[in-house]
């Protein structure tokens, strides 16, 4: 009985695993890299210098230009720079509606004249959204994170030995290394694996479990909205003029009453009206907590405290609590590469198990040279959601260096390149799979990803040297940061093409034997023992 | 936060030695169950230890984040270190273990 339910759980596994892999790998990966949204963002706007100005030096400028440039703005958002963003950003929905917004020099306070780029946010917002229409692919993300949590469980149930094979990793084994690595890299890191995909579903609860907000709210789910961001709480405007009061001395009350925190976004509804107010945000990077409901409301003419709130709600607490870890705005640069490097760990916890699925299959057709059809499918989309997704990335980053800077719509450029590219890996990986093998695809694009990669940095001091330059003058390490991870990345797609020379025989072999104890290999997953007792054993060339 | 790595690096390699197969490799020879026993309790002692000087040093939140991030990073280093250098990372282990306690009165006098 109970071997039963291990085998339906490996059951579950494998498939679920398979089916939403590829899509997972893309989420992980994209995922991971948003944990450097800012620092990308910087080097694809590299025009935007970061200064070191206080925030009520900042909020002045602002303001100032606000209210010469968007006297009659129904609402004005101001986003105070911080360590990791050196913007400061303003932006307003005017007369008619529309929303805009400007970068402005946060020490001279005139809009820089920045590339057009989205940067780190298109990552970030592929991650959740798949580049898709509202709300289908939140829709999908969300059904995503539903399936990578039933893979964990259903992995964690299916794998025996999680506490004998705590430690293990048999490196140079073939099938059983990769096996080794997607159980140790899972184990391993399984606290971050866990969290962060047990938040994300609470990140999107108010879309997929609507049912706590029903039963509190009733259907005045806009009351919600409001406990949650008093900002956008809207009053009507009074009609009557009256001189917005100056913004900076608001931000002393914030410090006063927020010791431990700085503000991170100022609103101002209804500018330049007897009825306009301010509302002052906390910046989410002083607490793990996620605390959306944490603000200052003051009367925008005399300049006076109306309302503070501060989220209390337990349930809102805990979501909040969650929410705060998904993201880790509060993560300094230590903990932000501990997280980096847990993502990578997920995305390749996703790649090995992908790989391992086909590995096994492969073997029992090992002898003959006929692969049936849906293991080369399986193989083409494996190609093209890991080196071919690499090759979109890296891609995108040319194409913020080579495009002109005054193309129309030019961010939108850079996101189609990184489709187009992505599309043509998969096209070759077909092409290879299905004509050839695929390790000549996975070469070949490993090999072109190397390459890409590694001369980032060469293509970066070339198009923007002046920029690299001053920010290593003045000892600030974002600019080159990104140049020197992608150097490492490039060497380490190097490494895996290198590792796909030869006709590929090695990487199939499965040894009889463990050498370090002489003890069987045990096969754990059920699948396992399907391909010890019915496989051939290739011995790997010594 | 470097002394709660450190033994947390310390409680794993303890852990990993108290299991025969792992001991063989970084050790050598067999395991008596005595033994095995006593590295078992110090490994876990270690790694509650740890956790306790986590929670002293900050708020609870930030100690958990930390100490999870420190459980995290020393298991992948020494599983990875055992699978390439076996030998270094029982090196390492007793450095650490001789290292820990003075980082410990530093941070106490600190």
């Amino acid at each position: 009985m109970k071997e039963g339910f291990r085998q339906a759980m490996a059951w579950l596994h494998t498939w679920a695993g398979l089916t939403f892999g590829w899509l997972l790998f893309a989420i992980f990966l994209t995922g991971t890299l948003s944990y450097f949204k800012e620092e990308i963002t910087q080097w694809t706007q590299p025009e935007i210098v970061p200064h070191q100005v206080s925030a009520a030096a900042s909020v002045d400028r602002a303001q100032q230009w606000l209210q010469q440039n968007a006297g009659d703005a129904r609402r004005w958002f101001i986003n105070l720079p911080d360590e990791r963003t050196p913007e400061l950003a303003v932006s307003w929905t005017n007369a008619k509606g529309r929303f805009e917004r400007k970068s402005l020099d946060s020490l001279s306070g005139v809009p820089v004249q920045a590339r057009e780029s989205s940067g780190g946010e298109f990552f970030y917002r592929f991650h959740f959204q798949l580049q898709m229409p509202y709300p289908w692919g939140r829709w999908l993300a969300s059904l995503a994170a539903m399936v990578m949590f039933v893979a964990l469980v259903s992995g964690i149930i299916t794998h025996k030995k999680i506490f004998k094979e705590f430690f293990t990793f048999r490196p140079r084994k073939g099938q059983r290394t990769w096996l080794d690595g997607h159980n140790a890299v899972a184990v391993l890191v399984l606290p971050f694996h866990l969290m962060i995909t047990y938040s994300s579903l609470v990140i999107f609860m108010t879309m997929i479990m609507p049912l706590s907000i029903l039963t509190t709210y009733g259907k005045d789910t806009q009351t919600f909205f409001d406990d949650l961001f008093p900002a956008f709480k809207s009053a009507p405007a009074a009609g009557t003029h009256a001189t917005l009061a100056p913004l900076s001395p608001m931000l002393e009350v914030a410090r006063e009453k927020w010791p431990n925190e700085r503000v991170g976004l100022v609103t101002v509804n209804n500018p330049g009206d007897a009825g306009a107010s301010v509302t002052l945000t906390a910046s989410g990077a002083d607490h793990i907590a996620h605390q959306p409901g944490t603000a200052l409301t003051f009367d925008g003419v005399t300049g006076e405290l109306k309302n503070e709130t501060r989220m209390s709600a337990a349930s809102l607490l805990l979501a909040g609590g969650l929410y705060g870890l998904h993201m880790g705005h509060f993560a300094g640069p230590f903990l932000r590469w501990l997280y980096f490097l847990c993502g990578v760990g997920g995305t390749a916890m996703i790649g090995t198990g992908l790989v391992i699925w086909l590995g096994k299959r492969r073997l029992k057709h090992a002898r003959s040279d006929v692969i049936p059809f849906e293991l080369r499918l399986v193989e083409m989309l494996n190609i093209a959601s890991m080196s071919g997704l690499m090759l979109a990335i890296v891609s995108f980053f040319w194409a913020n260096r080579l495009l002109p800077v005054g193309l129309a719509g030019r961010s939108d450029w850079e996101v189609k390149t990184f489709f187009c590219v992505w599309g043509l890996a998969l096209l070759h990986a077909l092409a290879r799979v299905f004509l050839r093998d695929g390790r000549t695809a996975w070469r070949e694009q490993l090999t072109l990803a190397a390459l890409l990669f590694c001369s980032l940095p060469v293509l970066d001091a070339v198009t923007a040297g002046s920029y690299l330059r001053l920010s290593l003058e003045q000892g600030r390490w974002v600019l080159p940061g990104v140049d020197l991870t992608a150097l490492a990345t490039g060497l380490f797609m190097a490494w895996g093409a290198l590792r796909f020379r030869g006709d590929g025989k090695a990487a199939l072999a499965v040894r009889p034997t463990t050498p370090s104890t002489g003890e069987p290999l045990s096969p754990d997953a059920p699948g396992d023992r399907v391909i010890a007792t019915r496989t051939p054993i290739v011995q790997e060339p010594r | 936060m470097l002394l709660v790595t450190l033994l947390c690096y310390v409680g794993f390699a303890a852990l990993s030695l108290s299991m025969p197969r792992h001991y063989a490799d970084l050790a050598g020879g067999t395991l008596s169950t005595a033994r095995g026993r006593s590295l078992k309790v110090l490994g876990g002692c270690a790694l509650l230890v740890s956790l306790i000087v986590a929670l002293g040093l900050q708020s609870t939140g930030f100690a958990l984040v930390h100490w999870f991030a420190a459980l995290m990073g020393s298991a992948v280093s020494l599983v990875f270190l055992m699978s390439y250098w076996p030998r270094q990372a029982l090196w390492l282990a007793g450095i650490v273990a001789f290292v820990s306690p003075i980082v410990a009165f530093i941070q106490l006098l600190a």
